[in-house]
C-alpha cells in the first residue's frame, strides 16, 4: 500500500501510479476459483464458444479487470479513505499474457455534507494505447483538519 | 459463425418484470473466500490476507477487495454450475435464445467496506432491457442487486451489472 493520500494534497490532473499486469492462464484460473466464474472462455482453448462469438484465443474476465481498476482505486484512497463507487464499462477484449495498464487522474475533488470527495477516470489500456476498460470512481479522502 | 440467425423480441411481459424483486440469497465473507479473491486478483496488500494487520488499521478483519461482495451460498441444483450465480424464485425469465456472454459492465456503491466474517442477503431485480441488430444480435440485460448485512440490517453494496447476450 503506497503512502496515504489526504483531501489537501491531492489534485485534479494528479495521475494514479499505473498499475500494469500481463494475467496469464494460472492467473486467470486463480481468479475463477476466486470469483466463483468458471466460464472456460477464459482459460480453455478448446472452448467451443470461442470461434461462434469471433475469438480465436481466451479473454481476460472482465471482472478481472475490473478488480484490477479496484485495487488502484482502493490504493488511492489508503486505509483511511473510502471508496463510495467504482464503476466501468467493457469496451475492449484483452488476450491472456499480453500487458494491461491500469491508469486514473483526478478530475475533481469538493466538500459536500462534511465529506472530502474527490473524483476520478480510471481505465484499462492496451500495449496499443486503447482503452478496453474506462470508468469513474468517488472516493471520499482523510483531511489534515 | 456468429449467430446471427437468431431473433430476439423485447415484449411488454418482459418489462414488466422491471424492478421485480428476487427472493433474497445468502451470500458468504469467509477469511479463506478473501485470500482467494486476492489471490485470484494477484494482490499482495496484506490488508487482505493478516487479520491482525487488518484489525491494527481500524477494520473488524481482513477487507475484501473491490468487486468482492462475497461468495453465495451454492446449492447443487439450484445455483448456476459455470457462475455460481443462484437461480431462484422470483427472479425474471427472459428465456434468452443466445449461447454466448460477455460481461457488458460493472457499477458498484459502496456504503461500507465487506470484510470476513459478513454475511450479506442479496436481492436483485431486472433494470434494463436493450437489443440491438445491426451487425451482430446483442440482448444487453441491466440488473441491479442490493446487498444487506445481515448481522445489522443496513444496506453496504448496490451493484449493477449489464451482460451482454450474443
Amino acid at each position: 500500500m503506497a503512502d496515504q493520500n489526504y483531501f489537501e494534497d491531492v489534485a485534479v490532473g494528479q495521475k494514479l501510479p499505473p498499475l500494469t499486469i500481463a494475467p496469464d492462464k494460472q492467473q486467470l484460473v486463480k481468479f475463477a476459483a476466486g470469483s466463483g466464474d468458471f466460464n472456460p472462455l477464459h482459460f480453455d482453448e478448446n472452448f467451443p464458444m470461442l470461434k461462434p462469438m469471433g475469438l480465436s484465443e481466451n479473454i481476460v474476465h472482465g471482472r478481472f479487470k475490473y478488480a484490477q481498476v479496484g485495487r488502484a482505486v482502493f490504493a488511492f484512497a489508503g486505509y483511511k479513505g473510502r471508496v463510495q463507487r467504482f464503476g466501468v464499462s467493457y469496451r475492449g477484449m484483452d488476450p491472456l499474457n499480453k500487458e494491461i495498464t491500469v491508469n486514473g487522474v483526478v478530475t475533481a475533488k469538493r466538500q459536500e455534507g462534511g465529506e472530502h470527495i474527490v473524483e476520478l477516470d480510471v481505465w484499462t489500456e492496451n500495449a496499443d494505447g486503447q482503452k478496453t476498460t474506462p470508468g469513474t470512481a468517488v472516493v471520499v479522502l482523510p483531511s489534515r483538519e | 459463425m456468429p449467430d446471427t440467425e437468431t431473433k430476439f423480441e423485447i415484449t411488454d411481459e418482459m418489462r414488466a418484470q422491471y424492478g421485480v424483486d428476487s427472493a433474497p440469497w445468502t451470500y458468504e465473507v469467509t477469511t479463506t473466500s478473501v485470500r482467494m479473491y486476492a489471490r485470484g486478483i494477484g494482490s499482495d496488500d496484506p490488508i487482505h490476507y493478516d487479520v491482525e494487520f487488518a484489525k491494527a488499521q481500524g477494520f473488524r478483519s481482513i477487507v475484501a477487495p473491490l468487486g468482492y461482495i462475497g461468495t453465495p451460498v451454492y446449492l447443487p441444483g439450484k445455483n448456476d454450475p459455470t457462475f455460481g450465480f443462484p437461480r431462484r424464485e422470483g427472479g425474471p425469465r427472459l428465456n434468452i435464445p443466445f449461447r454466448g456472454l460477455l460481461d457488458g459492465g460493472t457499477e458498484t456503491e459502496y456504503f461500507d467496506y465487506i470484510c470476513a466474517g459478513d454475511v450479506l442477503a442479496e436481492t436483485s431485480h431486472l433494470a434494463d432491457l436493450k437489443y440491438r441488430e445491426t451487425g451482430r444480435p446483442m440482448l444487453f440485460v441491466t440488473n441491479e442487486s442490493v446487498y444487506t448485512n445481515v448481522a445489522t440490517g443496513k444496506v453496504v453494496v448496490k451493484q449493477r451489472l449489464t451482460s451482454i447476450h450474443m
